[in-house]
């Protein structure tokens, strides 16, 4: 039976970012960041255009901190990025508006936090090799606001009307909203989000404890994988709470910092155990919307 | 008997700041777990009722600073201010009305905290300058190079009962253990700078492992947590660190844990003793 919504009440609404250049702190020249044992690094990070790295690759392995697959926009303006941060839902359609890409469509895949604040897109390779950093993208929006009329308790954020029907979640027997995930993550290995807006942003795994992120298979996670986040409410902030769930989206790739690792967008939360994570392999953004 | 240390060779600097004044954003609502909004005083400014020793639950503020917050406008010198200060140095008020008190540094948020007494307090003006002998960068114990020290006077070293065990581990008196997956906002953080909130979301947690029980000052351990470069989960790792600001209604956030000793290996051990506080070690007041 179809779940009750209200996606006919949703808002479209353009956001528009420009792709944004990485970037580096300025003099005495230190670019380095320490990993978690104290050894500085340089590699890439945030921003830009990444023409080999892409949703449904591995989250693990590259020599890299926090990539973003594919294409990274924001707006210099800071109200209009808060905005672009917060409008923007996984799966909303981007469009290139200026450049030699001009008119080439994508889809919004993640989200940055705290430091960066990035609208992430996934865009065909062919199209990345046409675009220059600077060049207008916008998103048509939509998906705040939305609700299950049966699960109240869930909320959602960051998205979209086309990612929830393409998740195929259900109504299971004992009443929950069950959500299909490739992984559930415990509390103990959330790191770096923690007390931060849960209405855009990112929420990391941290991947320190090597060890214990093999025990659990997490480092088996892709970009665009969809996991659970156990013990989390993300209702206002994400934060610990026996019985909250949360569920998100892998927007960013591993990092060697400490209390860093793969950033999560979170797409839904329920801070009373009303969503019921499904464990299910292979749901990944990919699948969803059907492309590679 | 205390541990050795390498004391006699760090160097003694001044840096300073100037009291704060609590600033709002409009319309100056903090949303708390439910999605509520309420105007909470507790940041910044000199907060005449709230002092290390105190709870760190229970006030009807928000991520309350004990005592007098200092901050300097400019962006180096105030990093000077975060990053050479440490726990238990001294303070002078260097003008005003209270000029010539003295205080000693309590805490690290995003403002330096300091303990005055009442007399001084009433005498503060927003804006006074207070000027820090800073010292302690650069501390570590001679015999346990692989505990890291961050933030730790040689003062506050001095005045904790650390213990040497015979199996060639410490052991520091703490007021309570926090487990790890309720260590939340300041994981983004490196942890040479400020603190990482406790999430106290969970209040029935907090009421049965006690935590709610916490006073400003506390001495706290973190089991498998390493925050010797950022904070993060390290089965085996511990740290020992100091409650420095009150709770917090916002999801993930609750009272501020600075990190003062650290290792990533199993060398530090812990007691549990309800007078493990800084009001104690550093001889601010005597507990209730």
């Amino acid at each position: 039976m179809p779940l009750t919504n209200n996606f006919d009440k949703l808002v479209a609404v353009s956001v528009m970012g420009q792709i944004a250049s990485p970037g580096f702190p300025g003099l005495p020249a230190e670019p380095y960041r320490l990993d978690a044992d104290g050894k500085p690094f340089l590699l890439p990070t945030y921003g830009g255009i990444v023409y080999n790295v892409s949703v449904g690759d591995s989250a693990f392995g590259w020599l890299a901190d926090c990539i973003h697959p594919g294409v990274s926009i924001s707006l210099k303006d800071e109200n209009g990025n808060r905005g672009l941060n917060l409008f923007a839902c996984v799966g909303n359609t981007a469009i290139v508006m200026s450049g030699d890409a001009r008119g080439a469509r994508g889809i919004v895949t993640g989200k940055s936090g705290r430091f960066s604040e990035h609208v992430i897109l996934h865009f065909s390779k062919d199209d990345r090799e046409k675009m220059a950093i600077g060049d207008k993208i916008v998103v048509k929006s939509k998906g705040t606001g939305m609700a299950l009329a049966d699960h109240p308790s869930v909320k959602f954020k960051s998205c979209s009307p086309e990612l929830l029907d393409g998740l195929e979640v259900q109504t299971q027997p004992n009443g929950k909203l069950g959500v299909p995930v490739v992984a559930v993550v415990p509390p103990h290995l959330l790191g770096a989000g923690a007390g931060l807006t849960s209405e855009g942003g990112s929420l990391h795994i941290q991947t320190q404890d090597r060890e214990a992120i093999k025990a659990l298979g997490l480092d088996q996670l892709r970009l665009g994988d969809v996991v659970a986040l156990a013990d989390y409410d993300s209702s206002w902030n994400h934060g610990y709470l026996r019985g909250g769930i949360g569920i998100g989206v892998i927007g960013q790739g591993d990092s060697p910092r400490a209390g860093y690792g793969p950033g999560v967008t979170l797409i839904m939360t329920s801070a009373t155990t009303g969503i019921e994570p499904v464990v299910t392999p292979g749901v990944n953004l990919t699948s969803v919307f059907n492309f590679n | 008997m205390s541990l050795r240390t390498n004391a006699a060779q760090l160097v003694e600097i001044a840096v300073c700041g100037n009291v704060s004044q609590p600033s709002l954003r409009y319309p100056g609502y903090t949303l708390d777990q439910y999605g509520v909004g309420a105007v909470l005083p507790g940041m910044s400014g000199v907060v005449y009722n709230a002092r290390v020793g105190d709870p760190a639950f229970g006030w009807a503020g928000d991520h309350v600073e004990p005592g007098t917050s200092i901050a300097n406008p400019d962006p180096a010198p105030e990093f000077a201010l975060h990053y050479l200060t440490c726990m238990g140095n001294q303070a002078i008020i260097t003008n005003g009305l209270a000029k010539g008190a003295r205080g000693i540094v309590t805490g690290e948020h995003a403002r330096i905290l300091v303990d005055f007494s009442a007399e001084a307090n009433d005498l503060i003006c927003v804006g006074d300058t207070i000027q820090i002998t800073a010292v302690g960068r650069g501390i570590e114990f001679t015999d346990y190079p692989q505990i890291v020290l961050k933030k730790c006077s040689p003062q506050l070293i001095a005045g904790i009962p650390i213990e040497e065990l015979p199996n060639g581990h410490i052991r520091v008196p703490v007021a309570m253990e926090l487990p790890p997956r309720i260590m939340g906002s300041g994981a983004e953080l490196n942890s040479e700078y400020v603190d990482q909130d406790l999430m106290s979301g969970d209040r029935d947690l907090m009421a049965e492992l006690g935590i709610d029980q916490m006073r400003l000052g506390d001495l706290v351990v973190i089991p498998d947590s390493d925050h010797r470069f950022g904070r993060g989960f390290r089965k085996g790792a511990a740290t020992i660190a100091l409650c420095i600001h009150g709770d917090s209604v916002m999801t993930g956030h609750g009272p501020g844990i600075l990190t003062l000793m650290t290792c990533p290996e199993p060398l530090i051990e812990w007691v549990i003793d309800p007078n493990a506080n800084i009001a104690n070690y550093l001889h601010i007041r005597e507990l209730q």
